[in-house]
């Protein structure tokens, strides 16, 4: 065997041993996960939700006709009066203005996972980024960065979207980005630091210092692997807040986007609907349940990860 | 002249039940301390040491459980008791020195406020006297009274084991254990506590179980030593004697891993491997993969008790035959 | 502690110029200057335009403007409200800011209090149906939508039951003829609850020295007495019944704001619980022999307070930022809702008056925590 075969040799077993570590692991973690239950709770409503958003685009496409079924310019022209109550052709009845609320909710589902998706890989890029880099460095590079977390903690949140959205117009992406900006560089930076802090001691980074490694690859190759499983608990986090806060401000009018599931309860309050609970269930209950059981089965995914990753809450 | 005897501990066995199966930590221990002596109990980490200690006090985890055995304390025997029984037993009877190294004092209340409340638990209508005691407290282990007020930050490491010896006599308790009461500390500050503790354990008449992995520890402290392995004690004996002619290959080993002042140099050996898993021992005896004099008894059979007088061992080939 | 807390209120005021400027040039990204929004108001005479031209000074340049802003900001000079014309923005705040502040200090205090002593049990006794179904439920109030559950809860108690008015500050009818105005009454609402606190405060530190039952028995007695004559006073100044009109609107958006927040309390009890139960100091206690409710109470739990504390107020901080929701749904008017009406009519100067004024209490209770947290732990105190 040539050198150079050797050499190529090395690395790829150097992976393969790592994917059979991760692998293994990942195993053992699922164990540990299913046995919280809770989890699975969370991932089975993820599940139904996630089945609802992909099968949209399927029912506009074959059954659907768009001119009725439209979420945001359908017209149910086959009901007497609007809302309608449900019936066979509109399962769950339709809104004030004659669209159907069934296709509402299920297009709104897709939006959400996007919103909560984009928001979580923004918020877990900066802060992981945010986390390795004040932790290896140290000195002022992490003094600077922790007075910045300060400020982006001590933010009223909702408050800032507020007024953002009354100064700009925030749709789906730009809430994604300053959600993601708030707490990737803010809470979620800081916890990441502190576990970073405990990584950058172990031996292993100085043996990879001694053996020349540049800073940017010892962060990549050996900080930034040691805090994905955090970086994906908070990942959970964020999906849920930025869900909330979405339903939250196009409940209040204030978010510029087409169809949501906030935006459903508004058009229900402006038409005057909002307290006729029993009478007008449709128009209330199938998008408020929506937006809690979304969020709290992302929350609950997260408080299971938390028992997984955070051995100090491990049962013995 | 041979005094009373204060704990009895008889074919004690605790074990932990763990996902991965049974930890057989503390496996048919039997011992006996008299009133004054001392006792100590000598063995690598991870053998079931602690888990003796705890298992006395019965401060056990939630997935411990106490199968077999008795501990016989004053005559009384401690397995059976309940929570609250046991809960009045404790420290007034049986008291505990903690490692120093630990954050044994709560950091959030006055020292003397922590030593005031186990007198109050116990003898509710003390009132002022309990600052008193506290007083005579720090005074018996040379603690300056003006720290009585202080939180245990402000205590240096050696102050804080003084406080921790103070707070384990409060009650005047019958026996005291002392689990690696100085592994933390520099070797100074260690021999004076030992001492200390020693002249207090005299002059009191009470009795002292050390725990330890340091030999020399045990040797400068204890009138009797047991030897643990995997959960079970290999050899016990008078501290002079086991030293001077051990019987168990262990024993041996473990001495030999430390360097003495006093006796004939040799050179320091390491023992070869590391102590069991206590999950699956070893069969036969569990020290049979490490020792040196192994043979085909000591791989199969559970080995045999010698004895030399208050002095035995169970081994296959013991050493001296 | 002097240093520690002195290093806090710099970095503290630090981050107020950070935020102050930020709101500065977020208002001047905007195309046209402030008076521009005035003068589409057909309210606004323009000698009032150009006084507030000068007042905001934006003909000057944009550092000097810069300047201004932040002066007006210490000064509480935001300007003339575009909605309530003519009240000055500081008029309106000062009105609305304490109804804020009364309902969440009560409601986190409230919802504090269920949190810390749930958490509690739920991690002593890990495991059992109690932790499952306080979790549960927990977890859901707090992932709850919230506008749905504050709809639900008036829809409830307010709308079907009739128990409760069902939403905003006061009733018009029974004020109508009122010898009194609101404000006033609520002032007084507020000095009462102060006095009341002060004294009930006054009798835990006297009975902290004391023996349990004793101690436990004094500050009833003192308790109820203290209540006792509170009701009397009110009564004897004939404006109980305007209180009590103004206690009957709290009720619900109080509720309502305790059961979805008192499990974030719950939760990070039971982990701070969780975690200080492996620190040796409780092997300890338990040694001792101290009874187990005392191990939990004064070793386990006043050590798992403190990262509860420091969460507190934050979430004092934060509940003022999210009551912007709870404030809308029950018309509470307060600072929150001020925000978004603002926002939605473009009542510029008071929405950029309210945010900053959120901002500011926000950092105000960070401050708090700060100095909450130095006395709760003695390595920190000195």
């Amino acid at each position: 065997m040539s050198a150079a075969d050797a050499k190529a040799k090395v690395p790829s077993s150097i992976w393969r041993a790592r994917l059979r570590l991760a692998s293994r692991s990942l195993s053992e973690n699922w164990g540990l996960f299913v046995r919280t239950r809770i989890g699975l709770i969370g991932l089975a409503i993820i599940g139904l939700y996630a089945l609802l958003a992909v099968a949209h685009p399927i029912l506009m496409n074959t059954v659907w006709e768009p001119r009725i079924y439209d979420p945001v310019v359908g017209y149910a022209f086959d009901a007497t009066q609007q809302p309608a109550p449900p019936s066979v052709k509109h399962p769950l009845g339709t809104d004030p203005l004659g669209r159907d609320i069934l296709s509402q909710l299920m297009f709104s589902a897709r939006s959400e996972f996007l919103l909560g998706l984009l928001a979580a890989t923004v918020t877990v890029v900066i802060g992981t980024a945010v986390g390795a880099v004040a932790a290896y460095f140290g000195g002022w590079v992490d003094t600077l960065l922790m007075r910045l977390a300060d400020i982006m903690i001590m933010m009223p949140a909702i408050s800032v979207l507020i007024v953002l959205s009354a100064l700009i117009g925030v749709e789906h992406l730009e809430l994604a980005l300053i959600i993601g900006i708030l707490s990737g560089f803010g809470a979620t930076g800081v916890v990441l630091k502190s576990q970073a802090l405990s990584v950058v001691v172990k031996p292993y980074i100085d043996a990879a210092k001694s053996a020349g490694g540049g800073h940017f690859h010892i962060i990549l190759v050996h900080v930034v692997p040691n805090l994905l499983p955090l970086s994906f608990l908070y990942m959970m986090f964020t999906v849920t807040s930025a869900i909330f806060s979405e339903a939250v401000l196009s409940f209040l009018g204030l978010l510029d986007v087409r169809m949501s599931w906030g935006l459903m309860i508004h058009t229900t309050e402006s038409a005057g609907y909002l307290l006729q609970v029993t009478e007008f269930w449709w128009l209330i209950f199938p998008a408020s349940l929506s937006i809690t059981l979304l969020c709290s089965a992302f929350y609950l995914v997260g408080r299971s990860l938390d028992e997984v990753v955070n051995p100090r809450l491990r049962s013995r | 002249m041979t005094k009373d005897p204060v704990l009895v501990v008889d074919d004690l066995k605790m074990h932990y039940v763990t996902q991965a199966g049974l930890v057989r930590a503390v496996d048919g221990v039997s011992f006996l301390v008299r009133r004054g002596q001392s006792l100590g109990i000598v063995g690598e980490s991870g053998c079931g040491k602690s888990s003796i200690a705890m298992t006395l006090l019965k401060l056990l985890p939630d997935n411990a459980r106490l199968v077999s055995g008795s501990i016989s304390l004053n005559g009384v025997d401690l397995v059976p008791l309940s929570e609250d029984e046991m809960r009045s037993h404790r420290w007034t009877r049986i008291s505990m020195v903690f490692q120093a190294a630990m954050n044994s004092l709560d950091p959030v209340y006055r020292v003397g406020d922590q030593i005031v409340e186990a007198l109050e638990a116990h003898y509710p209508s003390a009132g002022h006297d309990s600052m008193e005691r506290v007083r005579e407290l720090f005074d018996l282990v040379r603690l300056d009274p003006s720290y009585i007020l202080r939180y245990p930050h402000e205590y240096s490491g050696g102050m804080r084991q003084r406080a921790i010896i103070a707070m384990a006599l409060a009650c005047e308790p019958d026996i005291i254990i002392a689990d690696e009461p100085t592994t933390a500390l520099d070797v100074i500050v260690q021999d004076h506590i030992l001492r200390e503790m020693q002249t207090i354990q005299r002059s009191l008449d009470m009795s002292m179980i050390y725990i330890s992995h340091d030999m020399a520890v045990i040797a400068e402290v204890c009138d009797v030593v047991g030897v643990m392995y995997a959960g079970k004690l290999v050899e016990f004996g008078p501290t002079a004697e086991v030293y001077a002619r051990p019987i168990h290959p262990y024993t041996r080993a473990l001495m030999s891993a430390f360097p003495s002042v006093r006796g004939e140099k040799h050179d320091l050996a390491t023992l070869p491997g590391e102590p069991p898993n206590l999950l699956d021992p070893p069969s036969g005896c569990a020290f049979h993969p490490r020792c040196a004099y192994a043979t085909d008894d000591c791989r199969t059979a559970v080995p045999p008790i010698v004895e030399r007088g208050d002095h035995w061992a169970v081994c296959w080939n013991p050493y001296g035959e | 502690m002097a240093k520690y807390l002195l290093k806090r209120s710099a970095q503290i005021l630090a981050t107020l110029f950070v935020f102050l400027s930020l709101v500065f040039f977020i208002v001047n990204a905007q195309p046209g200057d402030v008076s521009n929004f005035y003068a589409l108001n057909p309210d606004v005479p323009p000698e009032t335009r150009e006084r507030l031209q000068d007042l905001f000074g934006v003909n000057e340049p944009l550092w000097k403007q810069y300047i201004v802003h932040i002066r007006n900001t210490f000064t509480g000079n935001f300007g003339i409200s575009f909605s309530h014309y003519p009240r000055s923005v500081a008029d309106v705040i000062m009105e609305r800011l304490p109804r804020t502040v009364v309902l969440f200090m009560t409601a986190t205090a409230l919802s504090f209090y269920l949190g810390f002593a749930l958490g509690k049990v739920v991690a002593w006794r890990r495991g059992g149906w109690f932790e499952y179904t306080s979790t549960v439920s927990g977890v859901t109030l707090y992932t709850v939508f919230t506008p749905w559950f504050g709809l639900m809860m008036i829809w409830l108690f307010a709308f079907k039951a009739g128990w409760l008015p069902i939403g905003k500050f006061l009733d018009p009818v029974l004020w109508r003829d009122a010898p009194v105005d609101a404000n006033s009454v609520f002032t007084r609402m507020i000095l009462t609850a102060f006095v009341v606190s002060i004294v009930v405060f006054g009798v835990f530190v006297v009975t902290a020295q004391r023996r349990m039952g004793r101690a436990r028995l004094m500050r009833i007695v003192s308790i109820a007495l203290a209540s006792l004559v509170v009701v009397a006073v009110w009564i004897a100044s004939g404006t109980a019944v305007f209180a009590w009109d103004i206690l009957r609107h709290m009720v619900l958006p109080v509720v309502t704001l305790t059961l979805i927040s008192f499990a974030g309390t719950m939760l990070l009890t039971r982990n701070s619980m969780l975690e200080t139960m492996r620190e040796d100091f409780v092997m300890a206690a338990r040694a001792k022999g101290l009874p187990e409710r005392d191990v939990r109470d004064k070793h386990v739990a006043r050590n798992a307070l403190l990262p509860v504390v420091t969460s507190f107020i934050f979430s004092l901080a934060f509940a003022v930022d999210g009551g912007v929701i709870t404030e809308s749904i029950f018309s509470w008017p307060g600072m929150g809702q001020t925000l978004v009406s603002a926002t939605l009519t473009e009542d510029l100067p008071l929405a950029v008056g309210a945010f900053v004024f959120v901002g500011v209490f926000v950092l105000i209770a960070h401050l708090v925590a700060d100095i909450l947290y130095a006395y709760l732990d003695p390595r920190i105190r000195y």
